[in-house]
């Protein structure tokens, strides 16, 4: 029997009214990797955000090897030897890759009121060297570095110190197969070292792949703690859900004739820095996948379609012969994007519900003398946003309050309402919860029936694998294979191309 | 389970209910304060504001044009300090011109305002610098040229500019630029555009907006409008000195707050913020005139309103968005 590490006994926060974590009582060991699941709004990261002092707790008790800890911020938290790793960017700009795995603990470099910036340079270089990191450099500016990088330098950050409890929250969704690698690498080191990870990710295999114990909440509330090799997928997503989850994930058929008519063609497309010289073409009624590492350039390729690339050079061409080169062209002729970075380059955050669905549609629900009528924008925003069945009072709420999975149905109804034709989808499962996942993949099944085309690009490998017709492999910026839908591929075929 | 979702639901539904409460409050207050600031000081004064309700008006005309605007520039999320400069330049032209012809002067009023714009919104496009250092600096700029034009001796208008210093044309006049400005904000993609700009530039990008044309438009027109207040302001004073304008952008972002625009733009602004606000400001300022107070303790009373409505209408969410 393993030792108790973390006692959480009672736990309740509220913010407002809504009641975010109800009572909460679990324990968590030495030396495993526990798993925190539950859909969106679940209170997993309320959870953790209390551990680690983001949020103040309303009432309960946080017990850390026999004793109570109260951490009122992030730098208390680490020495009380808890430590996280966020979803979003963790490290601060404008700051050298040292000062950000030093931050908050500065005083171990400060001599007689003085800061020794060679000393915490040094000791950040024998870190990442010992990491394995040497290709970032201590003394450089973050900002020097892409997202994946920046999320290794807080690896190093939450975890120098050897705390008792690492946080990891939700950071695999925005990491590559290879950045995922390192994370999971890092993570049994803590755990063969005697420490915990408390492991939160919307990704059930990963889940039962990963961690030794998995605790599962739902809608604040605690339903059970388990062993992971006592239970599948189906059994994870019952206990989450609170019901079966039935029907089919993925679609099921294989073997369908790809249509031979050509809506969108892809000539020479470089963007300096970021791909090379791709060709493809996007035919009727396809759905067509895009899969590589995060730095593949793939999530360009979207970009590039959309007219949102800077300095692209080549051509896109629809079926017509219109050529589309910036983005209000490529909303003229029916072409949606939604993108990796939901909430910066998708949703207008501070807007109503019912203002993100109409905004690309203005042109349309607009009388001859171009005026608008608040009761049509509000019909069409409703029509959109119940047919995508968006969890909301109404139209008129803002998106900010929303949860990730509701914001993406927004996004979708946009473009559903816009009835484009070629729909671009970056990321359109990042940090959902399977529930939405289901929706959304039964959504581009209908679409594609419909005689719409989809581009997919995905970092999870399984939905492109489950829901694509073709799938083209990015490496460094080229399109390096193409894989037709077939039930034999798997995971390791894809990456045999990707790597 | 059930009970437990039903639970949450509700709370929701309280929490949006409170939020729509503090609209409202948002909404009303600067109304509840015109009313009321109105009947405290024709108290105080013994009626004095109602006899002198000409004298107020008069004074509301220039402000609440060239504030509209500057209700538009900052819906997108922008600011402008260099408001009190165009109004400067522009009535020099006005009244230059208001030799030869009207009408030209008209235009060249607004003219001169949109180039001061395009001047603004270039340098805040095409260059990328934040458009409150742009137009602080286009501030000075612009008042130096004034004052080399307006030094030595005011520039005078022709005599013609006094036949249009009349209340019937004036307030005709703002009430119609007041009703395009609404129809075009309300009723068309327009006013949708801007606030989707103040709320989320890069997304409302996304979305299919041509954000740097609209961006540089809209420094554009704001000139345009302030080169047109312009001719109102020739009208009322026949000259333009080195000071004309001064501070007028100081008055028509006090006027925004108090009217309850939030100040980082977005889906929060309301067109009533500027005919509310442009009011709200002028009576205060003429109270506390009437009142014989001095022009020390009338700018630190004005300081105070200005701290507290701002404090009340910021909209802390959004804060960190203002370009």
């Amino acid at each position: 029997m393993s030792e108790v590490r973390l006692q959480v006994q009672n736990l309740c926060k509220t913010f407002g009214i809504t009641k975010a974590v109800q009572n909460v009582s679990f324990n968590i060991n030495k030396g495993e990797v526990h798993a925190l699941i539950g859909e969106n709004g679940s209170g997993k990261s309320t959870l953790t955000n209390m551990l680690t002092g983001i949020y103040s707790i309303d009432s309960g008790t946080f017990i850390l090897d026999g004793k109570e800890i109260h951490p009122r911020n992030q730098v208390e938290a680490n020495k009380e030897g808890v430590s996280i790793i966020v979803q979003e960017l963790g490290t601060l700009d404008g700051l050298t890759v040292a000062e950000n795995i030093f931050l908050g603990h500065e005083d171990m470099f400060v001599k007689f009121g003085i800061k020794n910036t060679n000393a915490m340079n040094r000791r950040a270089t024998e870190l990442l060297h010992q990491y394995g990191f040497d290709k970032i450099k201590a003394s450089d500016p973050i900002e020097n570095y892409n997202f994946e990088d920046r999320k290794l330098v807080e690896i190093v950050k939450a975890t120098y110190f050897n705390p008792k409890i690492v946080v990891i929250d939700e950071t695999t969704t925005a990491l590559s197969q290879e950045g995922r690698e390192e994370l999971y690498k890092h993570m049994n080191r803590i755990r063969a070292e005697g420490n915990t990870v408390i492991f939160i990710s919307h990704d059930l295999p990963e889940i039962l792949d990963k961690s030794d114990t998995i605790t599962i909440l739902r809608d604040g509330v605690y339903i059970d703690t388990i062993k992971s090799a006592d239970v599948d997928e189906d059994g994870l997503k019952k206990l989450m859900v609170g019901r079966e989850v039935s029907g089919a994930y993925y679609r099921a058929d294989y073997g369908e004739k790809i249509s031979d008519e050509v809506v969108l063609s892809v000539k020479n497309v470089t963007v300096p820095g970021l791909i090379k010289n791709v060709n493809f073409d996007l035919h009727k009624g396809e759905i067509l996948g895009f899969g590589g590492l995060s730095e593949s350039g793939m999530h360009e390729i979207g970009k590039a379609i959309f007219g949102a690339s800077y300095d692209r050079e080549g051509s896109v061409t629809l079926a017509d012969g219109t050529q589309i080169n910036d983005i209000p062209t490529a909303i003229k002729h029916s072409i949606a994007y939604t993108s990796k970075d939901r909430d910066n380059e998708s949703i207008v955050m501070n807007q109503s519900i019912g203002d993100n669905i109409v905004l690309p549609s203005l042109d349309d629900l607009a009388n001859s003398a171009h005026l608008l009528s608040d009761k049509k924008l509000k019909e069409f925003a409703n029509k959109f946003a119940v047919e995508m069945s968006v969890k909301m009072v109404n139209t008129d709420q803002f998106v900010s309050d929303l949860s990730g999975g509701n914001k993406q149905k927004v996004v979708l109804a946009r473009w559903i309402g816009k009835d484009s034709d070629i729909v671009v989808l970056d990321s359109p499962t990042r940090g959902i919860d399977i529930k939405v996942k289901q929706d959304i993949y039964q959504l581009m099944d209908q679409m594609r029936k419909n005689g719409k085309s989809i581009i997919m690009i995905s970092e999870e490998l399984m939905e492109l694998i489950g829901m694509c017709d073709r799938i083209l492999i990015m490496k460094d910026g080229e399109l390096n294979g193409e894989l037709d839908r077939s039930p034999e591929l798997n995971e390791n075929l894809l990456i045999s191309k990707m790597v | 389970m059930a009970e437990n979702t039903a639970v949450k639901n509700e709370s929701k539904e309280a929490q949006l209910a409170k939020a729509s409460r503090m609209n409202m409050i948002r909404s009303i207050l600067p109304v509840v304060g015109l009313v009321g600031i109105f009947l405290l000081f024709n108290i105080l004064t013994g009626g004095g504001m109602v006899k002198s309700k000409n004298l107020l008006l008069s004074q509301v005309y220039v402000t609440v044009i060239s504030a509209m605007g500057v209700f538009f520039i900052m819906t997108m999320g922008g600011l402008d300090f260099s408001q009190g400069s165009i109004m400067g330049m522009a009535s020099i032209a006005v009244c230059m011109l208001s030799k030869y012809n009207i009408v030209l002067a008209i235009l060249g009023g607004i003219l001169t305002g949109a180039v001061i714009g395009a001047f603004n919104g270039f340098f805040y496009v095409n260059r990328k610098i934040k458009s409150f250092i742009v137009t602080i600096c286009s501030m000075f700029l612009f008042r130096g040229v004034i004052k080399y034009l307006a030094s030595d001796a005011p520039v005078a208008a022709s005599m013609k500019v006094y036949d249009f210093d009349n209340m019937p044309f004036k307030l005709t006049l703002t009430l119609i630029v007041l009703v395009i400005g609404f129809v075009i904000f309300r009723f068309t993609k327009f006013g949708m555009y801007l606030k989707a700009i103040g709320a989320g530039e890069k997304a409302a990008m996304f979305a299919g907006i041509r954000t740097d044309r609209m961006k540089f438009l809209i420094y554009v027109l704001s000139g345009a409008i302030t080169g047109l207040a312009a001719f109102l302001n020739v009208a009322k004073n026949g000259s333009a000195t080195a000071n004309a304008g001064n501070q007028l952008e100081t008055q028509i972002l006090i006027a925004l707050v108090l009217g309850g625009m939030p100040i980082s733009g977005g889906a929060k602004v309301r067109f009533s913020n500027i005919i509310v606000g442009s009011m709200l400001y002028v009576v205060l300022q003429n109270g506390l005139q009437m009142m014989g107070m001095s022009v020390q303790i009338q700018q630190l009373i004005q300081g105070v309103v200005f701290l507290v409505f701002v404090a009340i209408f910021a909209d802390r969410q959004s804060l960190k968005v203002i370009k």
